[in-house]
């Protein structure tokens, strides 16, 4: 939690060309996709060992997953289109965006995209920590 | 079901953690080992250590850059026991030429979407179809 703090501290101030601030909103939308294929595919695998009467409730979860992952597909694609197209010479401030990020990893990663300072805040177990206070 | 990947190991080496992961939820996805690296010199222990299938690298990685971990890899310029996709967001042509004098069977442009990687990384895996035979002057008649 610590580790978090420090991070988002030390962003604020920070400025970014408007293209690499799209071009790193599409890679963090393009993981979210990612992140639902694999739930995708493992509400699959779950779907599989149950009986025939349990699966309509799973089969809506696997259709509302599957549409989230295809919208956020197509998010990332429209962030890197425009990324392609903007002038990275306009900078915005985004430093206190990224200090108010509730998700320590997230915020570690598009802090060195925007050329920041990589703390290596872990991703999997510490991804999900929550700097509340 | 027998996935793309067959469970060949991958090295995946960027120094972009958000790219990272997503090519390696993406490849394990489709069924190959994946194995990460953020740094050249990481990657040249990786590829080391795990003798991996194929190695998806970086140009812009972090001490040693993708040209860099290839010299080190191939200083012969022979041709290298792995394919390698060599990934970039200033691929230019002295760097494609240079690629593919150390190696490299396959280049893609960043930006990218995750589905266009795993697609260029299951290209290097096929074999190329046969060509096709001239048909006989008889057959055409």
């Amino acid at each position: 939690m610590t580790a978090v703090r420090a991070t988002t501290e030390e962003s604020v101030g920070l400025e970014a060309g408007v293209a690499a601030t799209f071009n790193a909103l599409a890679w963090e939308i393009e993981l979210c996709g990612a992140r639902c294929l694999k739930l995708d595919a493992l509400i699959g695998e779950v779907m599989h060992g149950l009986p025939p009467e349990q699966r309509a409730r799973l089969t809506e979860g696997l259709h509302t997953v599957d549409l989230l992952a295809q919208q956020l597909m197509s998010l990332s694609a429209f962030s890197r289109r425009v990324s392609g197209l903007t002038d990275d010479e306009i900078r915005v401030p985004v430093g206190d965006a990224l200090a108010d990020m509730t998700l320590g990893a997230l915020a570690d990663r598009m802090s060195q995209s925007l050329g920041g300072d990589d703390k290596g805040l872990m991703d999997g177990e510490d991804a999900g920590d929550l700097d509340l206070f | 079901m027998q996935l793309e990947g067959q469970g060949r190991r991958a090295v995946i080496a960027d120094g972009d953690r958000a790219v990272l992961e997503l090519l390696q939820i993406r490849l394990d996805l489709a069924g190959y080992h994946t194995f990460l690296a953020r740094t050249g010199p990481a990657t040249l222990d990786m590829v080391r250590q795990v003798r991996p299938a194929v190695l998806l690298l970086d140009l812009d990685l972090p001490q040693l850059d993708g040209l860099g971990v290839l010299r080190q890899l191939n200083p012969r310029r022979a041709a290298l026991p792995f394919p390698v996709l060599l990934m970039g967001a200033r691929l230019e042509a002295d760097v494609i030429r240079e690629a593919a004098a150390l190696g490299v069977k396959a280049c893609l442009a960043k930006p990218f979407s995750g589905a266009e990687v795993v697609e260029r990384v299951a290209r290097l895996f096929r074999k190329p179809s046969p060509p096709v035979a001239a048909p006989r002057p008889s057959a055409l008649v």
